[in-house]
């Protein structure tokens, strides 16, 4: 209490949190570890999924490490670096967001005895930065190159590396239909196009293998109005139309008014705005196109006029769908019917509106410029689709990365091992304590092996045991053996296709470093108290717990870094 | 959620509202979705099969339905729970592709699951048990396809495809006139059905509902029925040879879409617009006439003004006619929506043999019927029941029959039902477990385990000892090698299904093997569910 008489002095806004020192150091591992803890069974085929229920009532069941974080909705500062890299991870390569969280933990988990010790943090980032360097050079030296290979052969390596990513998913079971798709469909992009321009549409019902990939564009009928079934469904060869502008019978400006005085003009301004619709028809049909597609709407006039004319249209057309058709068809989305070249109007083979599931689609075929390609997704339930959305995605990432770099590391956490020894080994040669260092990151690079064999039920450490043992050879003839998902043992998983491209494992360490050496670089946190929640509510207990921890901080060792967080 | 501990042992917060949420992790997420699956499938278990029960469902606004319809049952119940969801949509996505045998499905997914519960007890790997389950579906879909048979139809040989129809229809509630229902579903399809592309649109099927007279009045209309009747009283009721001015303009004077304002500052002025929205109508009814019109549908009213014209000059009306009916109309009648008067042509009047209002009962109720149409690919089926959960109970028995009719359209296969293709498939499935080694085996003897609930459970509800009969069907099948064999649900005598005459599509039954198996496998691989403990 004798604080209290002392006068305080104030240098921070009332309610502000601060921790410091080491105990706050221990505390964010701690963090982080926990929220490792939380994805590490997800990890690997035998990895499981998470269902994830927010306040909405939305519901998610993930196995993709990306979506989960992000879900779970982190709002502790330290463990939110790990939500980072791991959306990073997914925009960079796409692939292998649960491994890096949990990289990431495990040089942590590695780095906290030290702490505790008394070591200073960045002593052991320096060593965790070499170590990083170190298994990245050695990636390169390890990995695969499949440059030079035959178009073939280049197909079938592909097909394994997104075969491995999609064996942990909900759709591993149909592996082999699925990579096939993805690689077919990346292959028809160009070397520089965006994976936009791969479309999936997710159709409920069927089954899984009721799947089928487009050579080109496909997309949902749009909303129609009446003539619309009068119109013919299917072209051969037919020129192709895309518009960005509506054509309906409307006002043509919206806050014009006409102010008549003698009744008898009345008619000539109906007229006059009947004309300039079918004036707008009239080019339309005249260019030649038999498809028209426009983004905004076409009115129920317009589509009892191309019903006459046998024209196909289709209104709201989603952009994106737009862009696809543009670049597959060759056709050039205008923004008025004047001046309709033949070189802005696109074709293609087939075009066709077809029965999916409970559906009708749109399918266009057999485009010249095929630089698009879609994806129907079919399957039981609505949380099943997206799922399978989100697998094909990242088997859509890897495989654009691994034909950018046609390099691959064999999977089932050899690569790791391997790592894992080449460090160790290189660690005898090192003097003082990044010794110790080194070695620690080699041993929790073991961390993805150790959790593929624990999500299988396997003895992770005899399965652990067997593999150092492999890698040690001198001949180095180990150095591609893996966990066997199937029998419990150890495999030459380069053999058995069990391929990663080398840059997504890359990418996962050196950001699993950057991220764990952030984390060990904090040694003080300051957080403000939140301003006063204007709507309350959605952050009521927010609001509440801040305010419980600035009397906290009022009773007594205000300013006397705690290090610790008091309990909301 | 996992709390995490500083030094001093203090839990803190890495979550939002992280005691909030309430976290099931590992064998006890399993258990409490299995749990929640099954309850679902165990609803449902009572409406399966020809004795099956239906379920009243009463909805917020008092609405009432009662049917046997497992996807309509599990849409209306308003499952809350997350896996429960998922079991709706199993049976949703039965329902859009199949149309058919959306309990069946829902029961088979809740069998699979109870039968991995007890293999998660012995400790099992959640995953190598739906991997097993996998491999089984797969053997199972095979066995499917060994024993279906090819069913042979023409347009004029329709008896299989009635059959079949018969089947479905058999469990619901109009099974006391199926035959009727049936050969008027086969003769919908096939009057829509495109047999070349094997392609039957079945927008161009429209059910019309009518409460009142018996279910038996139920009756096929080559064309259209519109729910409404003639704009004046007086019109005449029959019109023969008709030829119909299909307009989406209203009979009214024109208007501007832009804002507009008419100053009128003298009598003259306003005699003149007056005079001329005169004009506007005779002009009007003179072009629907003069095209040769002999009857008009429009998408808009006409005021009375209008209608007082047209009867003047005999030319019959029907007014607010919704668009999809218009469009229906339209390509019934061959005739194309005219959206101004002044395009009216002769050529793009519709044709119908003839149109006639009919009167319902003592009621006032008026419906119109235009039949023998010049393009009669659109059909209409009027369904009458004593009250309107008969009649909307009946659409929907309906709406099956006709998704059966289409899939043995579009492939011709069948297997026999009566659970005897289950017990089949069960049987070359546990014969198949026997040659693999692993813990797959013990997961495909579940699933063989349950196949077999599906006839158990229409054994139980046909009132038979549902192991007794099970047992007994199984040992008959395997003697006589004859995979045909199934439960006698209706006490004919004969377990043969071919006798009895019990049809199913082979792609319905395939379809729900295969996604009971898969929505199995994602609710199998679910170890961890977060959610917010409470709503508030």
């Amino acid at each position: 209490m004798a604080t209290m008489l002392q006068p305080q002095i104030i240098l921070l806004k009332d309610g502000t949190d601060t921790s410091q020192g080491k105990p706050q150091l221990i505390s964010n591992i701690n963090a982080c570890v926990a929220v490792a803890d939380v994805i590490r069974s997800t990890l690997g085929p035998r990895g499981m999924d998470k269902l994830v229920h927010d306040e909405k009532g939305n519901t998610t069941i993930s196995n993709d490490g990306a979506t989960i974080m992000n879900l779970l909705d982190v709002i502790h500062p330290a463990a939110k670096t790990l939500v980072d890299i791991a959306k990073s991870q997914d925009a960079e390569v796409g692939d292998g967001t649960t491994s890096v969280v949990l990289l990431a933990g495990e040089f942590l988990r590695e780095a906290k005895p030290y702490i505790e010790d008394g070591v200073h943090p960045q002593l052991i980032i320096k060593s965790f930065r070499t170590a990083a360097n170190l298994a990245v050079r050695r990636i390169g030296g390890l990995a695969i190159s499949l440059e030079g290979k035959d178009e073939q052969e280049k197909r079938r390596m592909l097909v394994r590396c997104a075969e491995t990513t999609l064996s942990s998913k909900l759709v591993g079971g149909e592996k082999e239909f699925f990579a096939k798709m993805v690689v077919e469909a990346v292959l028809s992009l160009g070397a520089d196009d965006s994976v936009k321009m791969i479309g999936i549409k997710k159709v409920q019902g069927g089954s899984m293998t009721d799947s089928f990939l487009v050579h080109g564009v496909a997309f949902k009928k749009t909303f129609s109005y009446a003539g619309f079934e009068q119109q013919p469904k299917k072209f051969e060869n037919p020129k192709i139309l895309l518009l960005n502008i509506e054509l309906e019978l409307k006002s043509e400006k919206e806050n014009a008014e006409v102010r008549l005085t003698d009744p008898a003009q009345y008619q000539s301004i109906v007229d006059a705005e009947w004309n300039i619709i079918y004036d707008k028809l009239d080019k339309c049909a005249r260019s030649g196109a038999k498809i028209i597609l426009s983004r905004l709407p076409i009115g129920d006039l317009a589509t009892q006029y191309f019903a006459d004319r046998d024209i196909f249209c289709a209104g709201r057309v989603v952009e994106e769908d737009l862009q696809r058709v543009a670049r597959a068809t060759g056709a050039a989305i205008q923004t008025t019917v004047n001046n309709l070249d033949p070189e802005v109007i696109g074709t293609c083979q087939v075009f066709e509106e077809r029965q999916v599931g409970n559906e009708r689609y749109n399918v266009f075929k057999g485009c010249p410029g095929v630089k698009t390609a879609t994806i129907v997704l079919r399957g039981g339930a609505e949380q099943f689709i997206e799922e399978a959305d989100r697998s094909l995605h990242d088997a859509i990432m890897i495989v654009r990365k691994a034909v950018k770099h046609s390099s691959v590391v064999p999977g089932g956490g050899a690569i790791d091992m391997e790592l894992s020894r080449y460090l160790r080994q290189h660690a005898r040669t090192i003097a003082g304590k990044a010794q110790l260092f080194i070695n620690s990151y080699a041993k929790a690079l073991e961390v993805i092996p150790r959790q593929l064999c624990d999500n299988a039920g396997f003895d992770a450490t005899d399965v652990l045991n067997k593999l150092r043992q492999k890698h040690a050879l001198a001949s180095g003839e180990g150095a591609r053996y893996g966990v066997d998902i199937n029998s419990g043992g150890i495999i030459d998983t380069y053999a058995n296709f069990i391929w990663e491209p080398a840059v997504v494992k890359a990418n996962a360490i050196e950001a699993a470093t950057q991220a764990a050496c952030l984390v060990l670089s904090v040694d003080e946190t300051i957080r403000n108290p939140r301003s006063q929640e204007p709507d309350g509510q959605p952050q009521g207990g927010m609001g509440r717990g801040m305010m419980g921890r600035g009397m906290g901080g009022m009773a007594g060792m205000r300013g006397r870094g705690r290090g610790m967080r008091r309990r909301m | 959620m996992a709390l995490a501990f500083d030094e001093f042992g203090r839990p803190f917060v890495i979550i939002r509202e992280q005691e909030q949420k309430s976290r099931l992790k590992g064998l006890d997420a399993q258990k409490a979705n299995i749990m929640a699956a099954k309850s679902v499938a165990r609803v449902l278990r009572s409406s399966l099969g020809p004795k099956g029960m239906d379920k009243m469902l009463q909805s917020p606004d008092g609405d009432v339905t009662v049917t046997n319809d497992g996807a309509t049952i599990l849409e209306q119940m308003e499952v809350e729970n997350q896996i429960g969801k998922l079991m709706v949509q199993l049976s949703r996505s039965q329902d859009y592709e199949i149309g058919d045998g959306t309990t069946g499905v829902v029961v088979l997914a809740g069998a699979l699951l109870e039968h991995a519960e007890a293999l998660l007890d012995k400790g099992i790997h959640p995953i190598r048990v739906a991997e097993g389950y996998e491999m089984a579906s797969k053997i199972a879909v095979q066995q499917l396809n060994k024993i279906a048979q090819k069913f042979e139809f023409s347009k004029d040989d329709v008896e299989s495809l009635v059959q079949t129809c018969m089947t479905t229809l058999s469990s619901k509630i109009v099974g006391r006139c199926k035959r009727k229902l049936a050969e008027i579903a086969v003769k919908a399809v096939l009057g829509v059905a495109d047999l070349e592309r094997r392609d039957v649109n079945l927008d161009l099927i429209k059910i019309e509902g009518k409460v009142g007279g018996k279910l038996e009045d139920v009756e096929l209309v080559h064309g259209i029925i519109v729910d409404k009747e003639m704009s004046h009283p007086q019109m005449p009721k029959v019109i023969e040879n008709a030829k119909i001015a299909i307009l989406t303009c209203p009979f009214e004077p024109p208007k501007p879409k832009t804002k507009h304002k008419v100053d009128i500052d003298s009598v003259e002025k306003f005699e003149g617009l007056r005079l001329q929205e005169k004009q506007y109508f005779t002009d009007m009814v003179n072009q629907c006439k003069d095209s040769g019109a002999t009857l008009v549908i429009c998408q808009w009213g006409f005021d009375d003004e209008a209608n007082h014209l047209l009867m003047h000059h005999d030319l019959p009306a029907i007014r607010w006619v919704g668009g999809v009916e218009l469009e229906l109309i339209a390509i019934a009648t061959g005739g194309r929506i005219v959206p101004r008067f002044q395009e009216l042509t002769p050529e793009k009047l519709g044709k119908a043999g003839i149109v006639r209002e009919k009167v319902f009962g003592t009621s006032k109720d008026r419906m119109v019927y235009i039949e023998n149409c010049a393009n009669s690919r659109a059909v209409t089926i009027l369904i009458r029941g004593g009250n309107k959960m008969v009649v909307e109970e009946a659409k929907r028995s309906l709406h099956d029959a006709l998704c059966v009719a289409r899939n043995l359209i579009r492939d011709n296969s069948i297997v026999y039902g009566g659970g005897s293709a289950e017990i089949a498939c069960s049987l070359a499935v546990e014969a198949a477990a026997d040659t693999v080694a692993g813990v797959e085996q013990y997961a495909m003897r579940a699933f063989a385990d349950g196949l077999d609930s599906v006839p158990m459970a229409l054994a139980e509800n046909s009132g038979y000892q549902p192991i007794e009969s099970l047992t007994a069907v199984k040992a008959e099948q395997m003697r006589d090698n004859n995979p045909y064999l199934g439960i006698d649900c209706n006490d004919t005598g004969t377990n043969d299904m071919r006798k009895q005459g019990v049809f199913e599509t082979l792609i319905g039954k395939r379809q729900q093997l295969m996604l009971a198996t898969q929505v199995v496998k994602m609710i199998l691989k679910i170890d961890d569910v977060i959610s917010p403990s409470q709503y508030d």
